[in-house]
């Protein structure tokens, strides 16, 4: 039987936790961000390349790796921006965390404020999650009442200052570089790299972006040591991860695993099966943009890179499970008809591609598909892939791929009910 | 210069260059939409994609790169021709046209439209979408130009150009994904000055110049290089005309001068192309107090015979000219003056002007000099305002002889008046104004868009225009006009073409020498030394404005 | 005109940033809280004014965000999800049954602007799903029968507060 690992989640799991500033002092809150200020940025830096953390946006890019990128000596401010615009269906993670331990999340982004010299880190929070945005916005009151934001941190620190920055309803945004292009201001059109954010960032400084959960793991590292952290979790897929489960299973939740655990374990034991006996029929795990999983391949490490290799991805960790009583035509039609939606449109692959592949899919809907249409969406789906400026394309182009070669027969069922 | 390889032949570059100007540059076409020189680049429009074989390291880009975004590297081989990269064209093209209404027979950039072009180069003939496409109204988005965003293409230049060349950004992109559209506030028009330069770079008929659209299919029109004469920045332009009527003006790249940009009043400044009401079509002589044709000849001897008789000398003769002449004009003109009539002066008005100055390099472009050739006048040492003092002394010696090039201080009333008692005028322009009403003789001239002739720009540029329409047969330039008027006074400067005359100037004025028609930079020459223009001041638009 | 709490909300959020468009996407939605959940003209152009950008930006920006909105909301705004994991558990069931009992159409205002309807892409509550926010609050595992009883309380209270 699968068990949560509980690091990230330590506070949340706790009946008894006072999310308060006091409560989190209390359970032992504040102590790594007291040992960071004692030590050198770099070490800081060095700290988080040696316990292999791994971005958990849905990129996996290692974090250390991505501070040491930032560039020094440019006369201009460093900026930190956490990317908290949760928004990759399925995916409901980051919420937890700033709704019911907002503490230990700032803890994190205040050591990694030290460690890249950020003197005004960014909260970038989708807008719709408000109560999100209220549970962080009365923390850092805390923390300045408390006197340990502000002109200096912790009282004898540098200044850091912290602001919660409301998104406005948009996909992209979760885009690192559209996320910059929003918090200047602007639409959330992602950017054409290099330059990378690292170099021209917010408002052309250099700038890090990184996610809620990539940011909360901070504390535990500094306060237990990188061999610590890569303890939890195989060679390469270090630290606890928080997943979100989703769809057909009798409990669906937000968890905390290893990177060892498998995939069907975490349907059966955390998610507790799939409800009224049903049979699996698939899952996508890892967000609206990775390629399904039939029934038969969800046997399989739930990691990085095993999921790489089962020929999908791990993403946002978002583990969507469907029963053989969906429909899965109507399932692609949902998940294309919402990056259609969310397309910023300033390429043409995404911008025309996306909305052609929903109006064909619509066309098997409505029982009006055929063996040619199966094939050009097909086509247009591969034809986004790897030619847009963001990943967008890919993401849509992806489900569409993998879907239409594995459930094509379903295709085929609803042209043939339809006849 | 570092060497990179395109489809097997080496290329040099500009290190921090991108594949695709590198391209362009050598010759090479690679499509493209979104990418404009004088615009950010965004890699949207996905039409230059390349395959990056090696990196220069040996090992391959996995994925096709846009070549606009892609940083030239040494050693680089870079292919755009393979299968790889034309599938991927086929494959956008296709994307491009599922929106696009293809209504070519009714659009009036066809012929010139970037997106008929690649659709006929790389596109695949045929079109698999069956859904409705996206439709808008038509958008009146300002005076110069029309929206019609059906055809757009979503290549965000025009987006680009109002924020980062004219900084005014009163258009925009709206909405987002398959929705995604350009427009204007709340219906209201742009106010920018510049708005022909939005239709010169939207690849398709999306945005058209309402002066142009519907007037002439393009593929019949003409082009020949030449320069506006509208101000003193002489923005390098292209004439194109069809059967002797000018169309339009459109902006030619010049990087010193207006890079790829005009104002909105210099394209306007065609029509005067083509002005015939007011054009002057023949000589014509006063008899019996009215102007009636002659022939030049006529004129000629006449003139002779009148100024022999009135024997001007200094102070007997007074020569006045505006500044658009040509320098060809001009110096033909001070030599009437000093070796025909015995004059010592030219006058010229040279009132104070003013260049605009501000974090926008388009702005520099209009100044309120509207005249096309100040600097050349003062080359030539022709100075003057209607009340210098000099004019004044000139005018008091009551000179029996008055010539006038042009349409010189046209609202000096006072000045007119005193002329007008003068026993000989002679006037020579192309169209009738002030001056030919009160003249005795009144010579044809051509306008610069009919002649080969220089004019030197605010920066003392010297800058060329060719032969585009032909003039009015009965019609000379300026410099011939006051070649032959030398003759007929027995003062024969042996020069008989505009090239020789450009030459003699050489020789007169240390500052021109060298320059000749023949071999003329079509970038333009800059004189030696400084302008030192002491009528020029520099407004800060940033502070103007607040 | 602004409010004047709206305005040192504003002078506030400006004070966070380097420059003045950056707080732009947080101004927006000040304003349109203090003007009953919508933006109008008026108030993109002295927005525009306070962020120092251009009109066709202000208007670029809210047209590409989906919680700008130019037509009034009801006093109770709903987003109802039917993205994929929502859609997975009765989303599109809670729509229509919304509609039905709202008689009206996603996108519309009901009951004399008491109750208006937006269908949503995702909200990033999944693993709660369906999920439904009404104003600024999540309901999460809703069913017909909850959202019912939620309603009529609501509708109560805003019809109390008319």
């Amino acid at each position: 039987m699968l068990e949560e690992t509980l690091i990230l989640f330590r506070n949340i799991r706790n009946p008894d936790y006072d999310k308060s500033l006091k409560g989190y002092k209390k359970a032992g809150g504040l102590k790594a961000l007291k040992q960071a200020l004692e030590m050198q940025p770099d070490e800081i830096v060095q700290l988080t390349k040696d316990s292999g953390l791994r971005g958990r946006g849905g990129a996996g890019f290692p974090t250390g790796l991505k501070w040491s990128f930032m560039a020094k000596d440019t006369g201009k401010p460093t900026y930190l921006v956490c990317n908290a615009d949760e928004s990759e269906p399925g995916t409901c993670k980051d919420r937890e965390l700033m709704l019911h331990d907002p503490h230990q999340f700032l803890e994190g982004m205040m050591i990694s404020c030290l460690a890249i010299g950020c003197r005004h880190g960014y909260i970038y929070v989708r807008g719709e999650y408000w109560p999100s945005i209220k549970s962080l916005n009365a923390a850092l009151q805390e923390l300045y009442d408390d006197g340990i934001l502000g002109k200096k941190l912790l009282g004898k620190g540098p200044k850091l200052d912290l602001t919660v920055h409301p998104g406005a309803g948009a996909y992209i945004c979760g885009e690192e570089t559209a996320l910059l292009d929003s918090i200047e201001g602007k639409r959330g059109h992602p950017r054409v790299k290099p330059p990378f954010p690292a170099v021209s960032g917010f408002n052309a400084c250099p700038t890090t972006v990184n996610n809620v959960e990539t940011l909360t793991c901070l504390p535990f590292i500094v306060n237990e040591g990188a061999e610590a952290f890569k303890a939890f979790g195989p060679e390469n897929n270090a630290g606890p991860h928080l997943i979100s489960l989703s769809g057909h299973v009798n409990k669906p939740g937000v968890y905390e695993v290893r990177l060892d655990a498998n995939l069907k374990d975490i349907i059966y034991d955390f998610g507790g099966g799939i409800p009224n006996g049903k049979q699996l029929k698939g899952v996508i795990p890892g967000g609206a943009s990775s390629s399904v999983l039939t029934a038969d391949e969800i046997d399989v490490t739930y990691s990085f890179d095993a999921l790489a290799q089962a020929g999908t991805m791990m993403g946002s960790a978002a583990i969507m499970v469907f029963d053989e009583d969906t429909d899965v035509v109507k399932l692609l039609h949902r998940i294309v008809r919402f990056f259609s939606h969310e397309s910023c449109g300033q390429c043409t692959p995404c911008r025309e591609g996306t909305h052609w592949a929903r109006m064909i899919i619509r066309d098997f809907l409505n029982g009006n598909g055929n063996e040619h249409k199966l094939k050009r969406l097909h086509r247009v789906g591969g034809n986004m892939m790897g030619t847009t400026v963001c990943a967008l394309g890919d993401a849509c182009g992806m489900p569409i791929q993998s879907f239409t070669t594995k459930f094509a027969d379903e295709f085929r069922d609803v042209q043939a009910l339809a006849a | 210069m570092p060497v990179f390889h395109l489809d097997g032949q080496p290329v040099e570059f500009e290190p921090g260059e991108k594949v695709l100007s590198a391209a362009l540059r050598a010759g090479v076409e690679v499509p493209h939409y979104c990418f404009h020189p004088g615009l950010s680049v965004v890699a949207t429009c996905r039409m230059c994609l390349v395959d990056v074989v090696d990196m220069g390291n040996g090992r391959p880009m996995p994925k096709l790169q846009t070549s606009c975004s892609m940083d030239a590297v040494e050693g680089m081989k870079v292919e755009t021709k393979n299968t790889k990269t034309l599938e991927a064209r086929e494959d956008v093209m296709e994307f491009l046209l599922i929106n696009h209404p293809l209504d070519c027979p009714i659009c009036d950039q066809s012929g010139e439209c970037v997106l008929q072009d690649y659709s006929f180069e790389h596109g695949t003939g045929k079109s698999e979408m069956e859904y409705a496409k996206r439709v808008y109204g038509w958008r009146d988005v300002g005076t110069f130009v029309a929206l019609e965003r059906n055809r757009c293409i979503h290549c965000t230049r025009c987006d680009r150009f109002t924020r980062e060349v004219t900084g005014t950004n009163e258009f925009g992109m709206y909405n987002r994904g398959h929705e995604l559209t350009v427009d204007t506030y709340a219906d209201r028009p742009m106010t920018n000055k510049f708005q022909g330069n939005m239709a010169d770079i939207c690849p398709v008929g999306a945005i058209t110049d309402k002066e142009f659209r519907f007037k002439r299919r393009v593929w019949r029109l003409k082009k020949t290089p030449s320069i506006c004469t509208g101000c003193s920045t002489g923005c390098n332009v292209t004439i194109e005309y069809d059967k002797n009527e000018v169309f339009r003006l459109k902006p030619r790249e010049n990087p010193a001068v207006n890079r790829w940009w005009m104002c909105d009043e210099g394209r306007l400044s065609y029509h005067v192309m083509n002005e015939r009401e007011n054009r002057i079509m023949k000589p014509r002589g006063r008899v019996q107090g009215e102007l009636q044709p002659i022939s030049f000849e006529q004129a000629y001897q006449a003139l002779a015979e009148r100024i022999a008789a009135l024997n001007p000398g200094v102070g007997g003769a007074l020569v006045l000219t505006d500044t658009n002449a040509s320098n060809e004009a001009l110096f033909m003109l001070r030599k009437l003056a000093q070796d025909g009539l015995g004059a010592e002066q030219v006058f010229c008005p040279m009132p104070d002007w003013q260049q605009p100055d501000s974090d926008f390099f388009i702005d520099s472009l209009i100044t309120t000099d509207k005249t096309s050739n100040r600097a050349g006048a003062r080359e030539l040492g022709l100075t003057g305002v209607a009340d210098t003092a000099e004019l004044k002394t000139t005018l008091e010696t009551n000179p029996r002889v008055v010539i006038v090039l042009g349409n010189p201080f046209e609202h000096a009333t006072e000045l007119r008046e005193k002329i007008s008692k003068t026993q000989l005028i002679v006037a020579i322009s192309p169209l009738f104004n002030g001056w030919t009403e009160l003249a005795d003789v009144v010579l044809p001239g051509q306008l610069h868009s009919e002649q080969d002739a220089t004019y030197t720009n605010k920066q003392r540029r010297v800058q060329r225009t060719h032969i585009a329409v032909q003039a009015p047969r009965q019609t000379r330039p300026e410099w011939q006009i006051l070649a032959e008027l030398l003759l007929a006074l027995d003062k024969d400067a042996g020069l008989d073409s505009a090239d020789a005359v450009l030459q003699a100037l050489g020789q007169a004025v240390p500052t021109f020498e060298g320059l000749s028609l023949s071999r003329f930079s079509e970038a333009g020459v800059l004189l030696p030394g400084e302008a030192n223009d002491p009528g020029r001041s520099v407004v800060d638009t940033r502070t103007a404005a607040a | 005109m602004l409010a004047l709490d709206t305005q040192k909300e504003i002078a506030q959020l400006l004070s966070r940033y380097p420059i003045k468009r950056n707080a732009l996407l947080p101004i927006l939605h000040v304003v349109q809280k203090g003007n009953e959940g919508y933006l109008t003209p008026e108030l993109l152009e002295e927005v525009a004014g306070i962020c120092e950008v251009s009109q066709t930006h202000v208007e670029g920006v809210i047209s590409f965000y989906t919680m700008y909105k130019l037509e009034k909301p009801g006093k109770f705004h709903l987003q109802v999800c039917t993205c994929v994991p929502c859609c997975l558990v009765g989303g599109e069931e809670l729509l229509e049954h919304v509609e039905q009992q709202l008689d009206t159409h996603a996108g519309h205002t009901a009951d004399d602007g008491v109750f208006s309807v937006e269908e949503v892409e995702c909200l990033g509550a999944c693993s709660y799903a369906p999920a439904v926010i009404i104003n600024e609050d999540y309901h999460e595992q809703m069913n017909p029968e909850k959202l019912d009883r939620l309603m009529d309380e609501l509708r109560t209270q805003g019809q109390a507060h008319a």
